[in-house]
């Protein structure tokens, strides 16, 4: 809207060009430099040329222009001022600034038109260069020259503060648009208040729309100014975005503090209302922080645990788990501690412990309470499971003893009748029963780990094989049976009769869970492992084995079953079909051996168990006497038994067998009768004591009476004995033993072999007169 | 800013400027003879604006009180011609005008007879020119001389309608050596813009017609 010329006066350019036209005689004369500049002719220009010349080499989109500016002078007007474009002598178009004056004669007729025309084209481009500039950057420029009341300004400069546009401005009005207590944004060079680098960032309000803006002010006094005193000259843009952007970072940090403050609170209010025990433990083991629930938990105050190992405060017994957890590198769960309270009670604490840097970060929960439930859980569930069994085991008796009974009261009435011989099939009877009952005691003492093993070298491929027939009419027609065996089998370290019963107990499982039929797979192969192999229900230590698998393919179990399946009197069988003894019989055969038991089962597929039975190592184990071990009773020869044992009934009947046999028998209820015996001096060749005695057991007896008689042979007696379980650790030489219940004739056997060794007897043999 | 939906093309605002030009070059010839001294009046540039924004203008540019001396004229077209001054400068020019011959009180005491003579020579000047080089006849009021705000100085006619538009003219006074701005405005409704704008091209196509060789 602005013509180009509008309020300015462009610097003339040196060497600008001049022009007098005389409008009376219409001859235009014109220097070198206007020729030039216009194209006209230099020579013609100055020896005078028509007036209408004077629009020789303008372009002719300004033309008109022009032309209407020059009529104006020609009708009157004194001052003449355009800027327009002409095409120099050189034919290049330039940009000029025509300044003249049109002066007319007394009757207001005017006579002469004279001026100047300078070349602005470089101005122009300058000035353009600018006006782009600052409006692509938002830039306004001023310049303010000491003492006047207005500045210059540019188009810009009056956009930014919602000014009009306008070449120049009255300080007031620009001041006008900074808000109260911000600097002005142009101020006169005696002021001070302008930051390094006149530098000053202010708040306005946009005279157009009341708009509050931030606006930078960048300026600088110049001492002196061509053509003026000092000036301000500078630059305004602005910074609202950046202002804005600036306020929502400080918001945000300010908020960001307050969130912080929120989070800690809540951080804080857990760790103050925590059950659980937490602390930061460093990992030299000292207590760096607790929280309050030690307090309430365990009844110290903070300032009594702080620095204090935490180990000071557990078991004993668990001191190599808090070494290891304070060592480890990684988070461990359910680490098992017990803690002792304020009262010295122990409490069950299970731990988390995450270690980072040099602490460890630690939450505890008291399970003393959950561990109790589930311990008296345990053995609620035990002891029902011993009414049941017992309840059972005293059923089956009960018909074992009615079988005894009524068979040797039916046979006393026959001998008292005279028919002895009727007698017989009555006492075959009871003696079956007996054996049924000795049969289920033995049972029940393998289940406990109470039965006494005689670990043999067993060749177990050989066993399965043997035991092939037996397994084929134990599963039925409905159950295929393959039996696989490697041939280098090494020799086991076990009872072979407990490992035939594993077997039987382990197929007839198989059998069960395979109700629609299947097949049942027995596998041994030998297998060295160098470091704990992982297992359920625990892992296999390093060692050599003999491995029999066994494996179904049956409907298999849940983990949940899986868990329990060695646990005594576990059964999934209806009440009445199974005691839950077979596995947990397995299980405790095998680990008596030395040896352990893998079990892996899923669901729908089968399940497999393995029997890791320890290599035979070194010579086997000295031969025990056969328990069951018969033959022709054979009649003794008078040599003397001294029979210990504190039940009468018993002791009654080997009296009686003995007796019968032929030997002379001294007899003694306990081991301090039995040493008066001893002590006293009468001679007999072979001590017969009952293991269990009520005080000095057998085992003690025997080594005092070897010590008054060395070399006495000893036979011992026993229905159980937790310290014999292995006959061969329990016996020295000359001694042996017997398991009830036996036989007539298996007594008889015992004793025999005993006597063997008796030095009394080998000196009666050898001595010639006897 | 409001721009008036009539507006003129740089053509015809070069024209009508230069029309004020010679308006004032009169004037300034007149003082001359009135005052002998040497005065020179030139006019840079014009807008043309809506009221309100003419407003702004004159608020922004001369934030001091001003004075104003108005004449309205009908004829072909019609409006008000307004003479704004500076108050400040308004003194000067009287003392500019009376040539030093009047001491301070005495000038101040006829400020504003003296105002409103030399505004009446420069507006009648300019209306009479208009009228003369667009040959369409006008007639005028006598001056009258206002002080005060700008804001209300366009609001000077009710019967002006609402969308007025205003030829806004800077006036560079060069008297005795002094320099001393100055504006005029001329206050039209759009009819009347209508009417001055074909004015106008007539007059260009007579002047550029005349004694002027073809490009």
């Amino acid at each position: 809207m602005t013509p180009p010329d509008a309020g300015r006066s462009p610097t003339i350019q040196l060497a600008s060009g001049s022009w007098i036209w005389d409008v009376a005689s219409d001859v235009l004369h014109a220097d070198a430099r206007f020729a030039s500049l216009t194209g006209l002719d230099p020579i013609v220009a100055v020896a005078g040329a028509p007036g209408a010349r004077f629009f020789e080499g303008v372009v002719p989109e300004d033309l008109l222009r022009v032309k209407i500016a020059v009529a104006a002078v020609m009708r009157g007007a004194e001052s003449f001022a355009r800027t327009y474009r002409v095409r120099d002598a050189e034919g290049v178009v330039r940009w000029v600034s025509a300044r003249g004056r049109g002066e007319s004669d007394a009757s207001g007729k005017v006579v002469r038109f004279s001026g100047e025309l300078a070349d602005v084209t470089e101005l122009k481009r300058v000035e353009e260069q600018l006006r782009v500039a600052q409006n692509a950057g938002g830039v306004g420029t001023f310049e303010h020259i000491d003492g006047f009341g207005t500045a210059t300004v540019s188009d810009q400069f009056c956009r930014l503060l919602g000014l009009q546009p306008s070449t120049a401005l009255p300080m007031r009005t620009i001041n006008s648009v900074v808000c109260p207590d911000n600097p002005p944004i142009i101020q006169g060079a005696d002021f001070s208040g302008a930051g390094p680098g006149g530098y000053s960032e202010l708040r306005i309000r946009r005279a157009d729309t009341g708009e509050e803006r931030w606006i930078a002010r960048r300026g600088e006094h110049r001492a002196d100014n061509v053509g003026g005193g000092p000036s301000f000259i500078g630059v305004i843009y602005d910074i609202t975005e950046t202002k804005h952007t600036e306020e929502k970072l400080q918001e945000l940090t300010r908020t960001l503090e307050a969130r912080v403050q929120e989070r800690t609170r809540e951080r804080d209010r857990i760790w103050n209302l925590s059950l659980d025990l937490i602390a930061v433990v460093g990992r030299d083991g000292a207590l760096r922080s607790v929280n309050p629930a030690w307090s309430l938990l365990l009844g110290y105050e903070e300032g009594v645990l702080l620095g204090r190992p935490l180990a000071e405060f557990v078991h004993p017994e668990d001191h190599l788990v808090v070494a290891r957890a304070l060592a480890a590198q990684a988070p461990a769960e359910h680490v098992d501690l017990r803690l002792r309270d304020a009262k010295s009670a122990w409490r069950q604490i299970d731990w988390t412990f995450v270690p980072e840097g040099d602490a460890l970060y630690a939450t505890g929960r008291d399970v003393t309470e959950r561990r109790q439930l589930e311990d008296q859980l345990r053995q609620s569930q035990k002891m029902e499971a011993v009414g049941q069994l017992t309840g059972g085991i005293a059923h089956d008796f009960n018909n074992m003893l009615t079988g005894i009974m009524a068979g040797l009261e039916l046979a006393r009435r026959r001998i008292e009748a005279g028919r002895s011989p009727e007698a017989f099939r009555f006492m075959d009877g009871a003696v079956a029963s007996a054996e049924r009952a000795a049969a289920l005691t033995h049972r029940l003492l393998a289940f406990s780990r109470r039965q006494t093993l005689d670990p043999q070298s067993v060749d177990v491929g050989e066993l399965v094989l043997s035991m092939e027939d037996l397994l084929r009419r134990t599963l039925g027609e409905r159950v295929a049976l393959a039996v696989a065996s490697s041939p280098d089998l090494w020799p086991a370290r076990c009872d072979a009769n407990q490992l035939e019963s594993a077997l039987l107990n382990l197929a007839i499982n198989a059998r069960d869970a395979m109700p629609d039929g299947g097949k049942l797979t027995i596998e041994c192969v030998t297998q060295s492992l160098n470091q704990p192999h992982p297992s359920q229900p625990e892992p296999i230590q390093p060692g050599d084995y003999v491995v029999v698998s066994v494996s179904d393919t049956g409907v298999g179990m849940p983990d949940s079953v899986k868990a329990k399946v060695f646990d005594p009197f576990f059964t999934t069988k209806p009440i009445g079909k199974g005691t839950g003894l077979g596995l947990s019989m397995v299980y405790g055969f095998v680990r008596q051996s030395g040896g352990h038991v893998g079990i892996s089962s899923k669901s729908g597929i089968g399940t497999t168990v393995k029997l890791y039975l320890p290599r035979l190592t070194g010579r086997p184990p000295q031969q025990g006497v056969s328990p069951d071990g018969a033959g022709p009773v054979l009649r003794a020869t008078g040599e003397g038994v001294l029979v210990v044992e504190d039940d009468v009934q018993v002791k009654l009947m080997i009296s009686a067998a003995l007796a019968d046999i032929g030997y002379r028998v001294l007899e003694a209820v306990d081991a301090n009768e039995a040493l008066e015996i001893l002590k006293g001096g009468e001679a007999f060749d072979l001590l017969i004591t009952d293991v269990g005695l009520p005080g000095m057991n057998g085992r003690q007896l025997a080594e005092l009476a070897r010590q008054l008689r060395p070399q006495l042979p000893v036979l011992f007696v026993t229905g159980y004995a937790a310290n014999v379980s292995v006959r061969a650790d329990f016996l020295e030489a000359g001694m042996h033993m017997i398991t009830k219940p036996f036989s007539v004739e298996a007594l008889a056997t015992a004793v025999r072999e005993s006597l063997k060794g008796s030095p009394s007897l080998r000196a009666k043999r050898s001595d010639p007169s006897s | 800013m409001n721009a008036p939906s009539v507006v003129l093309d740089d053509l015809e605002r070069d024209a009508m400027t230069e029309l004020v030009n010679i308006g004032v070059s009169r004037a300034a010839a007149s003082l001359r003879t009135m005052v002998g001294q040497q005065v020179m009046l030139s006019v840079p540039s014009l807008e043309v604006v809506s009221r309100a924004t003419a407003a702004v203008l004159v608020r922004e540019r001369e934030p001091d009180s001003l004075v104003v001396v108005r004449q309205d004229f009908t004829g072909a077209f019609y409006g008000q011609a307004l003479l704004i001054f500076p108050e400040t400068n308004s003194l000067e020019l009287v003392r500019a005008v009376t040539g030093g011959l009047l001491s301070a009180d005495e000038a101040a005491g006829m400020e504003d007879e003296a105002l409103a003579e030399t505004a009446n020579v420069v507006l009648s000047n300019c209306l009479a020119t208009l009228a003369n080089m667009l040959e369409r006849p006008l007639e005028m009021s006598l001056p009258q001389v206002m002080r005060g705000e700008a804001a209300r100085l366009f609001d000077v006619s009710p019967s002006l309608a609402a969308d007025a538009v205003v030829l806004f003219l800077y006036i560079n006074f060069a008297i005795d050596d002094r320099n001393i701005r100055g504006y005029i405005a001329m206050l039209l409704d759009l009819p009347s813009l209508e009417a001055l704008r074909s004015l106008i091209r007539s007059f260009i196509s007579r002047i550029v017609g005349e004694g002027v060789p073809p490009p």
